[in-house]
């Protein structure tokens, strides 16, 4: 086993000491310390919530840690500086590319530092600049090309040339796969040896465990917030990794006790061929009194499926069933509302709540003649209205004339929960509706929808936190690459899903590769 | 009501709430009798009547107006369908019943208000390029259709409308009070008006809630044409004539009237009286201009500060703040107690 921590500091182009950082309730990551070597590439996993993506903000100096120290290429950053970050020599490439479409390669590549003679742009200089990148990256991407029109693996070659050319030569990437096939991979990953001869370093942040035990030298796990372990790849295969990332913390397999909940199911919704943008789906059938919960990794397409059902986003094409009816696939949210299928998104304050209006208003959204019972619309009438169902999901009545922006996120989402309960549909989908509230307020969540089933409603829903999916369904979909990988009943546990979604995701990589 | 279960610090928020809210209605009342006790001749009836009937249809166009900047649009062709609608009027009302001149001028008002509805929403043009873009047509068509020919209507029923009186009020007033009235109900209490709070406050959530946002936008741009074409056809009947070059510049005002009324641009919040707040401020200022024999230069100076301090949002504790810091680290340099005092009057501005 290597103890990287006691490797002098000379040759290490990343050095992280003791870092923690706390969120209010959370503890994001706790005591991490990681040392990445030149030219070393260095893998980083974790499940969903393990603290990767905290860790990553915490080095690229875009929050500030709470206390431990980074350093980088031997220089000791302040924190919560990404300029200092960027100048000591890093570059993060996050999933979310921050190419500008409407300007050039060359400009995207020298953003902020095309080389000047006499106050203007240096032109040859600038060619030749990039030109030295390119060969590093073998980018066939001509200079003039606008960078919006680029393949997503050109534009991220770009960002790397872009890193590359401001001299910085630690790279963090964040998921560089998720949006590859499997050419640009295999691209990506000579690119990435090439950098490692050069002495550059990498660190590589990956659900797609295949693709770290292949191109990383060593792999440091995360749990938790916490470093579980750092070992080379050679030392780590596929089931110990996973193994590793969920710990032996003895799950709770059985679930809370609700088997009378299971009634005679009768299916209300059908669906089948669902094809959107990042989601194929053979066949998905809701019963009224289920819970339904979709579990995945980021990415897993989760989302989009969820918007696809309830008319909120566009689909290429599927066949939907409500109580045994074929129905034409609802183009909006309204025409889902009215076939029975209701939304609660996954963003409460962007596309939930009109946050400048009261409580009780937006409870009624969307239903303003229901609640006023075809009177003058008054907030008095629709408090009135609306306190039976903030009752149900335990939202104080007294709040119900406040605005919904003057509420925590927790009192946020029982609104949105009331306002579905309120609704006559016999299908209600929830988005991430514990994300970001405190456990009191999921409880409360969590009642609410097992509420919503005894009524004889169907839910589907879904959380990153796969472990409350596993708890609070009486059927879980595990999600991959948009697709249902597999079908779960009650008591299958977390390490049950990872297994099939990391496996889901290699897999997917692999037969595509054979394709190729 | 449930005002019991609010803490202190939110009492004082919400009277600082009110204070914004109903602030503007203080303003008005404060310029009223500055102006009175100047000119007590002011507040005499004929005055003040005059004042009603030469405002109201700015008013009734800020009517639609409000819809529309509560929806987070905006109108700016109303000047011309309302130039438009007036012509209509008077060309109709030459040879026809006056019934049927502003029957028709109205219906054209809603039709082009119905189309500006359809181009920001059916074909996503932002609001702003949309209707500048219809008013350009709209101008350049009504000049095309009457080569800016002055139309002038005989009858003497066509000035009813416009300028008779019962009991000394005008009939435009108190078509323009009806219609206040009328718009501010169903903006208040329908569950329509409260959809246009809706699309203006979160479009996106409201569509998710099952709320049919394009129609309700494309609603608020028909009435905002429905209001132009009534306008159109009062200014008609006032003059007993119109022409292309009636009042370009009336989009301005309406605009004016609805923003110092306090109407937010960013959508989503915002009232009728409010408008019909700002139509009184703007009505008194320049009534009372006029009395005073302000030179009309000066009126539009004043009136350019005034649309801006209605908007200004100054953030006094941001303006002072650092120049405080600044003084207190000139007069005292120890920065310990200098940072303590400093951050200790932050808190009591705050608190």
């Amino acid at each position: 086993m290597t103890n990287t921590s006691e490797e002098p500091d000379a040759n290490a182009a990343l050095r992280v000491r003791n870092l923690s950082k706390s969120y209010p309730g959370v503890r994001a990551i706790q005591d991490v310390s990681l040392t990445v070597r030149a030219g070393e590439v260095h893998g980083l996993v974790g499940a969903n919530g393990a603290g990767k993506s905290t860790l990553l903000k915490a080095i690229a100096g875009a929050i500030m840690q709470d206390s431990g120290s980074i350093e980088v290429w031997g220089k000791e950053l302040p924190g919560g500086d990404p300029h200092r970050a960027a100048e000591a020599g890093l570059a993060m490439i996050y999933q979310e590319l921050t190419i500008v479409p409407d300007m050039s390669a060359l400009s995207n590549v020298l953003l902020g530092r095309l080389p000047r003679r006499l106050g203007f742009v240096d032109r040859g200089k600038a060619r030749k600049e990039y030109a030295a990148a390119a060969l590093l990256v073998e980018s066939t991407v001509t200079p003039s090309s606008r960078a919006g029109d680029l393949s997503t693996a050109a534009q991220q070659q770009l960002e790397v040339m872009r890193a590359l050319a401001s001299g910085r030569r630690l790279i963090i990437m964040d998921e560089p796969t998720a949006s590859l096939g499997p050419e640009d991979i295999r691209r990506l990953h000579k690119v990435i040896g090439t950098l490692k001869t050069e002495g550059h370093s990498v660190v590589y942040v990956s659900h797609d465990l295949g693709a770290v035990l292949e191109v990383c030298d060593n792999v440091t796990v995360l749990r938790e917030g916490v470093v579980v372990q750092t070992l080379p790849a050679n030392e780590w295969d596929h089931h110990g990794l996973v193994r590793t990332m969920l710990g032996e913390v003895t799950l709770d397999a059985a679930g809370p006790p609700a088997p009378g909940d299971a009634l005679a199911v009768e299916p209300f919704l059908r669906v089948e061929g669902l094809r959107a943008p990042g989601v194929d789906l053979a066949l998905l059938e809701v019963g009224r009194g289920e819970i339904v919960g979709l579990a995945g990794l980021v990415g897993s397409g989760r989302t989009r499926l969820l918007r696809a059902l309830a008319g909120a986003g566009t689909i290429d094409a599927g066949s939907l069933w409500v109580s045994g009816r074929e129905r034409r696939w609802p183009r909006t949210p309204r025409q889902a509302t009215r076939m029975g299928v209701a939304l609660g998104p996954e963003d409460r304050k962007a596309q939930g709540l009109v946050l400048g209006r009261p409580s009780a208003w937006n409870v009624a959204l969307g239903r303003f003649g229901v609640a006023s019972a075809g009177r003058p619309v008054k907030l008095e009438g629709l408090i009135r209205w609306a306190t039976p169902a903030t009752e149900r999901v335990g939202f104080a009545s007294s709040r119900l004339s406040a605005n919904a922006g003057t509420l925590s996120g927790g009192n946020q989402q029982k609104l949105i929960l009331a306002r579905l309960l309120s609704r006559p549909a016999p299908c209600l989908i929830l988005d991430e509706p514990t994300r970001g509230i405190d456990i009191g307020a999921k409880a409360q969540v969590f009642d609410a929808m097992r509420q919503i089933a005894r009524d004889g409603r169907a839910v589907i829903w879904t959380s990153s936190e796969i472990e409350e999916v596993v708890h609070h369904s009486d059927r879980i979909l595990v999600l991959a690459g948009g697709r249902v990988v597999a079908e779960l009943a009650r008591g299958a546990t977390v390490h049950d899903i990872l297994d099939l979604s990391f496996a889901a995701t290699s897999a997917a990589e692999r037969r595509t590769a054979a394709a190729a | 009501m449930t005002g019991n279960s609010f803490t202190g610090t939110q009492r004082t928020s919400r009277a600082a709430l009110a204070l914004r809210s109903y602030g503007i209605v203080v303003a008005l009342v404060i310029l009223v009798v500055i102006i009175a006790i100047i000119q007590p001749n002011f507040l005499a009836f004929g005055n003040l009547m005059n004042i009603v009937s030469q405002w109201s249809p700015v008013a009734i166009m800020g009517i639609g107006m409000t819809y529309v900047v509560i929806t987070g649009g905006f109108d700016l062709s109303i000047g011309a369908v309302y130039t438009l609608c007036a012509v209509i009027a008077a060309a109709v009302g030459r040879t026809e019943a006056p019934i049927v001149a502003f029957a028709l001028a109205i219906t054209v008002g809603l039709a082009v208000g119905v189309i500006n509805g359809l181009v920001v929403t059916g074909l996503r043009v932002n609001a702003f390029i949309a209707t500048l873009g219809t008013q350009l047509i709209i101008t350049g068509l009504t000049l095309v259709l009457t080569g800016n020919a002055a139309f002038i209507v005989t009858f003497d029923q066509f000035k009813v409308l416009g300028a008779g009186r019962a009991f000394g009020i005008p009939y435009s007033g108190m078509l323009m009070v009806a219609l206040m009235i009328i718009g501010g109900l169903i903006l208040a209490y329908t569950p329509f008006g409260q959809a246009i709070y809706a699309v203006g406050g979160n479009k996106e959530a409201s569509r998710l809630a099952g709320i049919p946002t394009s129609t309700t936008i494309a609603s608020s741009y028909a009435i905002a044409g429905l209001c132009a074409g009534i306008a159109g056809t009062v200014s008609a009947s006032q003059l007993s004539s119109a022409q292309a070059n009636l009042n370009p510049t009336i989009v301005f005002d309406v605009l004016t009237v609805v923003i110092v009324g306090g109407t937010l641009l960013t959508g989503g919040s915002g009232a009728i009286w409010r408008t019909a707040v700002g139509v009184g401020i703007l009505a008194a200022l320049q009534n009372g201009f006029n009395l005073l024999n302000v030179s009309p230069y000066y009126q539009d100076i004043i009136k350019g500060i005034i649309i801006i301090a209605a908007i200004a949002q100054l953030d006094w504790r941001r303006l002072l703040g650092p120049s405080m810091k600044r003084e207190v680290a000139a007069e005292r340099p120890e920065p310990t107690r200098n940072k303590a005092e400093f951050t200790s009057t932050l808190s009591k501005e705050t608190s």
